[in-house]
C-alpha cells in the first residue's frame, strides 16, 4: 500500500480539557481530560452509555460542552462552528456510514475537498477552475488507492458491500487532509477479516501520514492491537488513561466492563 | 511536457471516439432547433417557446428539489415576481400614467428581474432552511397565495387583474424582438417577432441548461447533494448547511424569475391571476413544474428538460392537433387530456422507475454518469 504524500510534521496535539456536558439533570461527561498526541492512534472506549459518543460529538463541535474546552494546538475548537472544523484539520468518519448512496465513490470522496476549494454556483456553472479541480480529482484517486477502494471510484455507493463503504467513508474524511482523524466505530459491522484489515489501515494512517487518529471502538482486540494510548470512560467519568497493557490491567477498568461483586 | 500534451490529446481523441454518438445526437438536435422556425408556422413556434419556458423553470426547480432536497411549490410566485419586475423595470407609466415604470433598457431589466427573484428567494431562505419535506412544501405554497394577493392589490406594478400591463418589447443592442419591415430572412423565411423570440428563448434555455449542468458537477452540486443526503456528514466535510440551502433556494428562484420574464414575453402580457387554482401563476402551475422534475427524474438536468417537453409540450401539441387537424376525444380538452397523461406518467414513474426519464435514458445508453 503506498502512502499518499509525505509524513506530516504540522500535526498538533488534540487536548480535551476538563470537559463537562450536561443535558438537563443528566451529566453525560464529567470533567473529562485527555490528550491525543501527534501521530498517535488513541482509542476511546467504555461500556454502553459511558459517554463515548457524547465526547466525540463535543470534539467534532456538534455538542457544546457545559464547561471545559477542546483545543487543537493553539486553536480553541469549543466555540468554532462545526462546519469550520474540517478546514482546521479535523476529519471525521461515521458509525452508520453517512455517504450519499446514489452518488459515485468519486463524488462522495470529492466532497471532502470542500474546505480546500472555493467557488459557488456561477463558478461551477461557468466551469471556472477546471484545472484545480483536476488536481483535486487526482488527489482523491490517490487517497482511494491508499484505502484500497480505487477500483470502485465509479461505482454507486448503494452498490458497495458494507466493508467497502466503510472504507470510502474514511477516504472521504481523509480527503479534507486532516491532521486529526476522528473515527466513530470503524469496525462496527465488519467481519473478523475486514476488522483486521481495518486495523492495519488505521495503523498505516498514523505511521505513513503522521496524522493523529482518535477512534471510538467496541472491538477490544482491534483497540488493544493498534492503539498507542487508550482512554476509558465509565458513566461519563474518565477512569483510566494510558498504554493498552496498563489499561487492560487496571482494576477499575475490569470492574467497569465485567462488574465485580463487593 | 510534450509527452503530456500528446497523452492529453490522445485522451481527447479516445473520449471523442467513445462518445461520438452522443456528440452527433446533440449536433443533430441543435440543427433541428435552429432551423425549426424555417419549417414551422407561428402556432408551432408559440408551442415550442412555451416548452423552452418550461425548460428554464424546470431546470431551476430540479436543482432545488432534486439536488438540494428542498420541496418547493413556490415556483409560480417567482414566475410572477420575474414577470412583474421586468415590466416595471423596462416599462413606462402606461397610457393613463398610473403604472410604475422605470424605462430601463430591456436587457438590464431582465438581469434586474432575475436578480430581484434571487433576492426574494434568499429572503425566504430562513424559512426554507428550517423546514423539510411536506412542511416546506406547504410553507412555500403560501408564497403563491401571497403572490395572488400582492398581484391583485398592487396594480400600479402588476397592471391589475382586469387589463394587466403589456411587457416592454425585448431588445438587444438595438435589435428589437418585434415585427419589422423589411425583416431579415433565413432560407427565404422572414424572421419576425415569433421567430426572434424562439431564438432568444432557445439561447436562454441552453444557457440555463449549461449553467445548471456545470454547477451540478462542481463543488456546489456536491455540497447540495451532501446536504440533501446527510446534514451531519455534510457539516463534518466543511459544508455550511444553512448557506448551501439558502444558495439553492436563491439559484432556483433566479431560474424561475427568468422563466417569468419569458412567460411575460410569450403571453405579451403581464396580468395577475384572478384565483389561485387557474392561471399563469397558480397552484396548477406549481404542480406542473413538480410533475416535470418528477417525471424527468429528481435532480437530473436532462430529465428536467424531458419533463418540460412532456408537461408543457403535450397540451400545446394536442391543442394544435385539434385546431389544425381536427383531433378530438369527445368533450375532453387538450389541457385535461394532458393532465391525465402526465398524472399517469407520475404514477408510473413513482411505481416503476423512481429515477424518472433520466434513469430510463441512462439505462438505454448504458452509461453510468452523475445524476
Amino acid at each position: 500500500m503506498s502512502a499518499p504524500g509525505t509524513v506530516r510534521s504540522d500535526v498538533a496535539p488534540l487536548a480535551v480539557e476538563s470537559v463537562t456536558l450536561r443535558f438537563g439533570g443528566v451529566t453525560a461527561l464529567s470533567d473529562v481530560s485527555f490528550t491525543v498526541e501527534p501521530g498517535a492512534v488513541h482509542a476511546l472506549i467504555g461500556p454502553n452509555g459511558a459517554g463515548k459518543s457524547s465526547c466525540f460529538n463535543v470534539i467534532s463541535g456538534l455538542y457544546r460542552p457545559t464547561s471545559g474546552r477542546v483545543r487543537l494546538g493553539e486553536q480553541d475548537l469549543t466555540g468554532t462552528p462545526p462546519h469550520r472544523l474540517a478546514g482546521l484539520g479535523v476529519g471525521r468518519s461515521f458509525q452508520n456510514i453517512a455517504l450519499s448512496p446514489h452518488s459515485t465513490v468519486r463524488d462522495n470522496v470529492l466532497l471532502g475537498r470542500h474546505p480546500l476549494t472555493r467557488g459557488g454556483f456561477l463558478a461551477g456553472g461557468l466551469r471556472i477552475g477546471r484545472r484545480t479541480e483536476a488536481r483535486h480529482r487526482a488527489r482523491v484517486e490517490e487517497i482511494c488507492a491508499f484505502l484500497g477502494v480505487a477500483d470502485r471510484l465509479d461505482s454507486l455507493v448503494a452498490a458497495l458491500p458494507y466493508g467497502v463503504a466503510k472504507r470510502v467513508d474514511i477516504a472521504r474524511a481523509l480527503a479534507v487532509e486532516p491532521t486529526v482523524l476522528l473515527l466513530d466505530e470503524p469496525a462496527a459491522g465488519l467481519n473478523a477479516t475486514e476488522t483486521a484489515e481495518m486495523g492495519v489501515t488505521i495503523r498505516d494512517l498514523a505511521d505513513a501520514l503522521g496524522i493523529s487518529v482518535l477512534l471510538v471502538e467496541h472491538d477490544m482486540g482491534l483497540v488493544m492491537g493498534i492503539a498507542d494510548r487508550v482512554s476509558v470512560l465509565d458513566f461519563g467519568r474518565l477512569i483510566a488513561d494510558g498504554p493498552p497493557e496498563q489499561v487492560q490491567a487496571d482494576p477499575e477498568v475490569v470492574r467497569a466492563y465485567l462488574g465485580v461483586s463487593e | 511536457m510534450s509527452e503530456r500534451v500528446v497523452t492529453e490529446r490522445s485522451s481527447v481523441l479516445v473520449r471523442l471516439r467513445t462518445s461520438w454518438p452522443s456528440v452527433a445526437g446533440v449536433a443533430v438536435l441543435l440543427l433541428v432547433l435552429l432551423v425549426f422556425p424555417v419549417f414551422a408556422g407561428v402556432a408551432y413556434l408559440k408551442a415550442g417557446q412555451y416548452v423552452l419556458i418550461g425548460v428554464v423553470g424546470a431546470v431551476g426547480l430540479t436543482l432545488l428539489v432534486g439536488q438540494a432536497g428542498q420541496l418547493s411549490l413556490a415556483h409560480p410566485f417567482f414566475l410572477l415576481v420575474g414577470a412583474v419586475s421586468y415590466a416595471v423595470l423596462a416599462g413606462d407609466s402606461g397610457d393613463s400614467g398610473d403604472l410604475v415604470g422605470l424605462g430601463l433598457p430591456p436587457l438590464l431589466a431582465v438581469i434586474g428581474a432575475v436578480a430581484i427573484c434571487a433576492l426574494v428567494g434568499l429572503a425566504f431562505s430562513p424559512v426554507s432552511g428550517r423546514l423539510r419535506g411536506i412542511y416546506l412544501g406547504v410553507a412555500s405554497l403560501s408564497l403563491v397565495f401571497l403572490g395572488l394577493y400582492l398581484g391583485q392589490s398592487l396594480d400600479m406594478l402588476s397592471g391589475g387583474t382586469s387589463t394587466g400591463r403589456p411587457p416592454p418589447t425585448f431588445d438587444l443592442f438595438g435589435f428589437r424582438f418585434a415585427n419589422s419591415d423589411p425583416a431579415p430572412t433565413i432560407l427565404g423565411v422572414a424572421i419576425q417577432k415569433q421567430q426572434r423570440l424562439w431564438y432568444l428563448f432557445l439561447v436562454l434555455a441552453i444557457v440555463a441548461y449549461l449553467l445548471a449542468r456545470g454547477a451540478v458537477r462542481s463543488r456546489v452540486g456536491r455540497a447540495w447533494r451532501a446536504v440533501r443526503d446527510n446534514e451531519a456528514a455534510a457539516t463534518a466535510m466543511g459544508v455550511n448547511v444553512a448557506r448551501a440551502k439558502a444558495q439553492a433556494f436563491t439559484v432556483s428562484s433566479a431560474f424561475a424569475g427568468l422563466a417569468g420574464v419569458m412567460t411575460a414575453l410569450w403571453l405579451d402580457l403581464v396580468k395577475p391571476d384572478e384565483n389561485e387554482f387557474i392561471g399563469t401563476y397558480s397552484i396548477t402551475v406549481a404542480i406542473s413544474y413538480l410533475a416535470m422534475v418528477l417525471i424527468g427524474g429528481l435532480g437530473s438536468i436532462p430529465g428536467a428538460v424531458a419533463g418540460a417537453v412532456l408537461v408543457n409540450g403535450l397540451p400545446q401539441v394536442l391543442t394544435l392537433g385539434a385546431t389544425e387537424f381536427g383531433w378530438s376525444i369527445g368533450t375532453l380538452s387538450p389541457v385535461l387530456i394532458s393532465a391525465f397523461v402526465y398524472g399517469a406518467a407520475i404514477v408510473l414513474v413513482v411505481l416503476f422507475e423512481p429515477g424518472g426519464l433520466a434513469a430510463i435514458g441512462r439505462r438505454l445508453t448504458t452509461r453510468q454518469g452523475d445524476r
